[in-house]
């Protein structure tokens, strides 16, 4: 009888929070830097990418302070097929592909807690 | 001492398997992408299986998947009607390219500025990845659903397999047909290696190898079930292919002696393919997983290590002569 090979360990499995592509990875730091298309398309230089890098940052950061401002708030959300529904906005998942919401009214009826595919959505307003 | 195969077993997915490619190697060595049913292709470690990340956005089922050889981008094709191209480091969604029905098959050229779809409506197109609000380049002829569409001939040509039970060499240029293969049944998968110009066909519970170029039969081999993919070896030593009866088969090119056969999966095999080193192949099933094989079962290497109990062992297994490839492990 034929001893099993063996193994160091088992292959390790998706993270069941994140999509993965680790940031920190030496391939990703190395290639990375080259990935902003928009900068290698264009050709722009150190400087330009730096700036970019910094619109990019306000933006990003704009846009998470929104979604913080967000939080318990009644939002309007609309999406393919004409569909605009109200909610209240709870939590966004780390890759902004889910949005959280609870009592979102909807046609058939008002449902106490749901996720909205981020996708399907087309725009979101709320007031201040 | 001749040890038994342990597969390494990649979970993830939630549905069915159904296709699977390997990059070439890069500095960070090489990398396996998986198309699966659930929607979310994934992007594995070539040699360890571990988990990379996963490519979101696709709304239906993923029946093709490919890295180009530097493993810096990956294209997808899937049931929604897309095929999209990605950015294979930071997993972000590079391009979508809106087709008329499902999509089955991409395939990147050389130096990735191009991508071949096909799929369910019988048309292969060529996009331009750098310009891809043009128009694609369309190739129509085939009278089914196509199943593969490959670059070969150093990107001037193209092979096409189709439920129309053909599969045509196309020229890029002209778009003509320049040579047709008919069978009686329906092609189930194609792979390219241009290393030699050889083309591997799989069709009912054959395994057909045909020069590239000109389309000329080289040899079949008979499986003992039906087979859904085979792929030959780099050095042209060895082929494998799995199929129906969940098994995956080794044999002998040269001979065509089957080798071995190795059970593991709980389901058809729907995809094999050797990676770039020849080292491993790699298995996508209908039960969802894909499984890592060694080519030379003792071997150490990427997770698998050659652990002997004692140091009798190690002394018989020097003494008998047994496979020389077994590296004994100190310490």
């Amino acid at each position: 009888m034929r001893t099993p090979m063996s193994v160091l360990r088992l292959p390790r499995g998706p993270d069941p929070n994140s999509r993965g592509f680790d940031p920190d990875s030496p391939r990703f730091i190395a290639l990375c830097s080259t990935t902003i298309s928009s900068s290698t398309d264009t050709e722009t230089d150190s400087v330009q990418i730096g700036e970019e890098q910094c619109a990019r940052s306000m933006l990003r950061e704009s846009f998470l302070r929104t979604l913080i401002a967000m939080t318990n708030k009644q939002v309007q959300f609309y999406m393919y097929e004409r569909v605009k529904v109200n909610a209240v906005f709870v939590a966004s998942d780390i890759d902004v592909l889910n949005f959280q919401v609870s009592d979102l009214q909807t046609p058939i009826g008002v449902q106490k807690e749901a996720l909205l595919r981020c996708q399907d959505v087309i725009l979101y307003s709320f007031d201040l | 001492m001749a040890m038994r195969q342990t597969p390494l077993t990649c979970s993830g997915h939630t549905r069915p398997v159904v296709d699977l490619a390997f990059s070439g190697i890069t500095p960070y060595g090489y990398f396996l992408i998986s198309a699966c049913k659930d929607g979310k292709p994934m992007l594995r470690q070539g040699d360890t299986g571990d988990w990379i990340g996963t490519f979101l956005g696709h709304k239906g089922a993923v029946w093709g998947a490919t890295l180009n050889k530097e493993a810096t981008k990956a294209a997808t094709a899937a049931a929604d009607f897309t095929a999209k191209v990605w950015d294979a480091v930071s997993g972000d969604e590079v391009l979508t390219l809106a087709h008329k029905h499902i999509v089955k098959s991409v395939n990147f050229t050389q130096d990735s500025s191009c991508l071949l779809t096909g799929g369910n409506d019988k048309t292969i197109r060529i996009y331009d990845i750098n310009k891809p609000e043009a128009e694609p380049q369309e190739i129509t002829g085939h009278t089914s659903a196509i199943k593969k569409a490959l670059w070969c001939n150093n990107d001037t040509q193209i092979l096409s397999a189709a439920d129309d039970k053909t599969v045509r060499l196309w020229d890029r240029t002209s778009t003509a047909v320049v040579k047709q293969l008919s069978f009686d049944m329906s092609v189930s998968s194609m792979e390219y290696i241009p290393d030699g110009e050889v083309l591997v066909i799989t069709y009912g519970k054959t395994i057909a190898f045909y020069n590239a170029l000109s389309l000329d039969l080289i040899k079949t081999v008979d499986a003992p079930a039906s087979i859904h993919s085979a792929s030959l070896h780099p050095d042209k030593d060895f082929f494998v292919a799995g199929g129906d009866d969940f098994k995956l088969y080794k044999y002998d090119y040269s001979t065509k002696e089957e080798l071995e056969s190795y059970k593991g999966h709980f389901g058809p095999v729907h995809c094999v393919r050797f990676s770039p080193d020849g080292e491993l192949y790699a298995s996508g099933s209908e039960d969802g997983t894909l499984r890592l094989w060694q080519t030379e079962v003792g071997k150490t290497y990427g997770l698998w290590k050659c652990v002997l109990p004692d140091f009798l062992s190690q002394l018989s297994c020097v003494l008998a002569g047994s496979p020389p490839v077994c590296h004994i492990a100190i310490g």
